[in-house]
């Protein structure tokens, strides 16, 4: 029985460790922009297929791939900041989510049409699986811990130490006041989605060797971001790594102890119930809304 | 008084439409952007009057047509009694779902909405015993006919249960054009307006917001009703998040906040996907460039433009502003 739950908790970590990179990438978006990035899940499963295009057509080794794809996640990004949520940064905070599911649609069939319908498998090479004390730990589910640990870090040391990192930050507190410290906001805009979106391709490339990467897979993935944004508070970095490995492990719990038909509703109860008795999220203390 | 006479027109032009386009299929999604516009309209009074954005409404249709037809097809009710209780079912649901998830606001409401709707879908796909699953639900018959002066009307001719959607719709319009007008529907602009000032100005908020909640998602079950007895099959497919989100999409492109712009927006949802049908493969990307452009351009929907189109044209020669 321990052996199980170990076991689970270790499936539950992995897979809550791609949540969190989804949901990193929509709560620095939500926190600087106050935009609902639903195209986000889109722009993953963009990168998982580029990933897989790159190692089997141009025949590159999985990491150099994987952050070639990255990189064009990263202009894909800037690209839809600039065309795309730009000129509704005015508008109500919906008209941005109704041009997200735009965004969501002409990435969706563009992809189709490059890509073709089949799912694909990332292949990785990793292959070994090592036991435990009765529990199995593929290799490939530890370098997907290893590879989130490795950008959530990262990630944190350009959010906390570098200059731009400073000015995202102004820019999530008070915007008005980075304005009036000589802050371009424009380009923390497209330094976020950039980052964001490369974030999201991330994600993309590990749903993709782990499982499959599919024309359906990106709705799922953005909805379970925004469980996990609900889970943690909206804007929360911590909040995103936390919510994420929590919805993971319940999640996989959930699957494993109860009903997998169901697992998907039991991750949603439980975010509907942090919403009712911590409406802030798991991670924040303050309300701002 | 120009008004009144729009009015008419339009539904003069609704009465004759299936005499002079006779075609089954234009009958056939006329009836389809009808079922859209009572959705789209329950749409309307949570988004588009209080200012709350809920992705639930696919769900709740859903609720909707599988008790609707359940109830008709099971339990052996008459479909119009079937028809009359689904909305209530729907709005039972509503006020469960409704009354903890109208305590956060903005994107939070938004967000546990789209969840509620992907529980509804996951339990209409794995409640098999009763939903039928995945490969859905067959058979569900249409509304008993009527005889009127010794003329039978039989709903399972396209072109009746046409003029059947038809008075539903209108129904619906007279409905929600009575609570939007009513002391009611100001306090809910006044919500999306200023919640906290509504507040502070003594409104218990909260009640009214759930009546929204509630009314547009028994508008949204209602829909769902006549949907399943028009088509007579249903699976969980139709109840999708991305029918919320179309829903949603018809409001926005009519105009939110206004009574005509749901019926525009969901017309045009149910029509141009298919219109684009010649260019096949890139049909749903137009789509989504348009509708990445119509927001961008028309941030306030079509309807409000023609308005001040209108408006600009009357000032021009001189008329009184009178908008739609």
């Amino acid at each position: 029985m321990l052996v199980d739950l170990i076991q689970q908790l270790f499936n539950g970590l992995v897979i809550g460790s791609i949540y969190t990179l989804v949901a990193l990438g929509l709560t620095i978006i939500f926190g600087i922009l106050g935009i609902a990035h639903f195209a986000h899940g889109s722009v993953a499963m963009f990168g998982g297929y580029l990933t897989f295009f790159f190692i089997t057509t141009l025949g590159l080794g999985l990491f150099p791939a994987m952050i070639l794809a990255m990189a064009v996640g990263a202009l894909l990004g800037v690209g839809l900041e600039r065309v795309a949520y730009y000129p509704v940064r005015d508008a109500p905070p919906i008209n941005a989510f109704i041009i997200a599911l735009g965004l969501t649609l002409i990435i969706e069939k563009s992809n189709l049409i490059i890509f073709g319908v089949d799912q694909v498998i990332i292949p990785t090479g990793f292959n070994r699986v090592f036991n435990v004390g009765g529990v199995t730990l593929p290799e490939l589910r530890i370098y997907i811990l290893v590879i989130t640990a490795v950008l959530v870090v990262g990630l944190t040391i350009l959010i906390q130490k570098t200059w731009m990192g400073r000015a995202v930050r102004a820019v999530a507190q008070n915007r008005p006041a980075a304005v009036l410290m000589g802050i371009n906001v424009n380009a923390v805009s497209m330094f976020v989605f950039g980052l964001s979106s490369a974030l999201g391709v991330a994600a993309g490339v590990l749903v993709g060797a782990l499982f499959a990467v599919a024309p359906g897979v990106s709705g799922g993935l953005v909805v379970k971001g925004f469980a996990v944004l609900i889970l943690g508070g909206l804007g929360s970095i911590p909040g995103a790594i936390v919510g994420g490995l929590v919805l993971g492990v319940s999640e996989t719990f959930a699957s494993a102890f109860i009903s997998s038909a169901y697992k998907d509703v039991i991750a949603f109860l439980l975010m509907i119930g942090v919403l009712l008795i911590k409406p802030e999220g798991l991670m924040r203390r303050s309300v701002a809304r | 008084m120009s008004r009144v006479i729009f009015t008419v027109a339009v539904i003069i032009a609704a009465l004759a439409f299936p005499h002079v386009i006779t075609s089954n299929y234009f009958i056939h999604l006329a009836v389809l952007a009808m079922v859209w516009m009572i959705v789209a309209q329950g749409t309307n009074i949570i988004q588009g009057y209080t200012g709350y954005v809920s992705i639930a409404q696919g769900g709740f249709m859903g609720i909707g047509a599988y008790s609707s037809a359940l109830l008709s097809l099971d339990v052996g009710l008459s479909v119009w009694l079937a028809m009359l209780v689904a909305p209530l079912i729907t709005a039972a649901a509503a006020v469960i779902a409704g009354y903890p998830s109208l305590r956060v606001k903005g994107h939070y409401f938004a967000i546990v909405t789209l969840a509620m709707n992907m529980v509804i879908f996951i339990v209409l796909v794995n409640w098999i015993p009763v939903t039928g699953g995945e490969a859905g639900t067959s058979g569900i018959p249409a509304p008993e006919a009527i005889v009127l002066g010794g003329l039978e009307i039989n709903f399972e001719r396209r072109i009746n249960f046409y003029y059947l959607m038809l008075v539903a719709l209108l129904l619906v319009m007279v409905l929600v054009t009575a609570v939007v007008r009513s002391r009611v529907g100001l306090v809910l602009q006044a919500i999306r307006q200023n919640e906290t000032f509504a507040e502070a100005a003594g409104v218990a908020c909260w009640r009214y917001k759930l009546f929204a909640f509630v009314f547009s998602a028994s508008l949204a079950g209602f829909a769902g009703a006549l949907y399943a007895h028009y088509l007579s099959f249903i699976s969980p497919a139709p109840f999708s998040v991305d029918h919320s989100l179309n829903a949603i999409l018809a409001v926005i492109l009519g105009g939110s906040g206004t009574l005509v712009g749901p019926l525009v927006g969901a017309a045009l949802t149910t029509a141009l996907p298919e219109m684009l049908r010649i260019a096949e493969t890139f049909r749903l990307i137009i789509y989504g460039v348009g509708l990445v452009l119509v927001v961008i351009f028309l941030p306030r929907g079509l309807v409000p433009w023609i308005g001040d189109m209108f408006g600009k044209l009357r000032r021009g020669a001189g008329g009184s502003e009178e908008s739609l």
